[in-house]
């Protein structure tokens, strides 16, 4: 914040130079005004709000892709699983199915300022979340499937991945706060009402604390 | 009628901006909350579980890895996770810490907290690819958690480290990857450093060449008013900044690391 204020102390007083000799090339002076003016506004703060958004969306990017990587584990664990429990269609069943419609609801990063279309993408989440969750529980009462290899791997991967879900949705929930702050504040809220009106505040998620917490895999 | 509108919406205004003002206040306040301990080495045994000569041990070992690979890893025990699950604590300690470097993420975490019987291995961005979720839940269940049940905390300790070196190091791309960047930290010419370049250049040439600035020079330079103007001033609080920078010389200090809530967890 400090730097183009000091870097532009050179250039103010060239100018000043500039401007006291009556011969001076009003082109260059042209120049060295764009370059005042270049740094004062980013001085300001002009490039706050940009900056916060683009860091809000990038963050949603992150919580995007660790869905996505839950969602690519499924098929192997639900094969793994179908080896050892084949009975446990029902619950099979419900995993495949849940994967398929979260799968389905994508947010692009232009759609964040809608709190609906944020709550159905949360919605199909949290349901493939349950449907795993009595996955889990019921391969509990299958010893040989606790005790095979892959199985457990899986197991530890997918609770990694959980747990790196938690962390994209904490980061994007502080991104999004940062963002909205910025653009209600002073002096970000200057900014808002003049150069980006089209900036709305962008939504975040609406979760129960026990949706925040990676949910425990027992061995 | 008219101004009493406009002094209502100013009030209104004022009102949303203290309140979202003390939302923010409030918020960092929270965020501040939690009582990290400090990084005073390579081994923060808060909880005090390791024997003195296993810490010496131990501190030698991770020192050597940092030097042959650039890998951070620590070794942290807390008293008390502050009422949180180990994950997001683990988290929040390696981000306050800064473990690894900033440009490749290349740090390690190992906490336990023997009061709440947990153990976590959380591992930075870099090198989730070699120390997976899957590898650090195998060296958890087989070195730490079993000597940890018989109440041999330093010797878990070791085994899990030992383990984790092992795996950080006998990973073949990681080797084979050094020395290509290496190479790379070679200066060489890029002309596409120099386009970027071009247009500052030449801005500066244009300035340095224009006859009236040459004649103000000439005839302030002899004065001496030169020196005595703007430009000493602001390099002096150029310095300051890059002096504030270097005051963490002295002793061990995380790179700027950050993770993402890669590892695993276990208890016993």
């Amino acid at each position: 914040m400090t730097t183009p204020a000091l870097a532009n102390i050179p250039v103010s007083v060239l100018a000043g130079y500039l401007g006291a000799n009556k011969t001076a090339m009003s082109r260059l002076r042209g120049v060295a005004a764009a370059v005042l003016l270049g740094l004062t506004v980013a001085g300001c703060g002009y490039n706050t709000i940009p900056t916060y958004e683009e860091q809000a969306k990038a963050k949603w990017a992150d919580v995007q892709n660790n869905y996505q990587r839950r969602a690519d584990l499924i098929p192997n664990l639900v094969a793994t699983v179908q080896g050892f429990a084949k009975q446990e269609r029902e619950v099979l069943t419900a995993v495949v199915e849940a994967r398929a419609k979260a799968t389905q609801v994508k947010i692009d990063v232009s759609q964040l300022t809608d709190p609906d279309k944020l709550r159905q993408f949360q919605d199909a989440q949290n349901q493939l979340s349950g449907a795993l969750g009595r996955l889990l529980a019921v391969s509990e009462r299958y010893p040989d499937l606790k005790s095979n290899q892959n199985f457990l791997a899986l197991q530890s991967q997918l609770e990694g991945t959980e747990n790196r879900i938690a962390v994209a949705r904490r980061d994007y929930i502080e991104a999004v706060r940062v963002y909205n702050t910025e653009l209600r504040t002073f002096p970000g809220v200057l900014w808002a009402a003049t150069f980006f009106r089209a900036n709305k505040p962008m939504a975040g998620f609406t979760a129960s604390e026990t949706s925040q917490t990676p949910p425990q895999v027992k061995f | 009628m008219n101004t009493g509108r406009i002094s209502s919406a100013v009030v209104s205004g004022a009102g949303r901006l203290a309140i979202a003002g003390m939302a923010l206040l409030c918020g960092i306040v929270a965020a501040f909350t939690l009582n990290l301990p400090a990084l005073s080495g390579r081994v923060v045994d808060q909880a005090n579980i390791i024997a003195a000569d296993t810490r010496n041990a131990l501190t030698g070992k991770l020192a050597e890895l940092e030097a042959k690979s650039g890998i951070q890893l620590v070794v942290a025990t807390v008293g008390s996770l502050e009422g949180q699950e180990i994950e997001p604590y683990a988290n929040q300690l390696f981000r306050s810490w800064k473990l690894g470097e900033k440009s490749k993420n290349n740090g390690v975490l190992l906490l336990v907290a023997p009061n709440q019987r947990k153990v976590r291995i959380e591992v930075g961005y870099g090198l989730e690819g070699t120390l997976t979720d899957a590898l650090s839940k195998v060296i958890i269940t087989n070195a730490i958690t079993p000597r940890f049940k018989a109440g041999d905390f330093g010797g878990g300790i070791v085994r899990g480290v030992d383990d984790i070196i092992t795996v950080l190091t006998t990973d073949a791309s990681e080797w084979q990857q050094r020395p290509a960047l290496r190479l790379d930290r070679q200066p060489t010419f890029d002309p596409a450093n120099f386009l970027l370049l071009l247009p500052l250049i030449m801005f500066i040439l244009l300035i340095f060449s224009s006859p009236s600035l040459r004649k103000f020079l000439r005839a302030h330079a002899a004065a001496g008013s030169y020196s005595s103007g703007g430009w000493s001033s602001s390099g002096g609080s150029w310095s300051s900044g890059s002096s504030s920078s270097s005051d963490s010389g002295g002793g061990f200090s995380g790179g700027g690391g950050d993770s993402g809530g890669g590892g695993a967890s276990g208890s016993w």
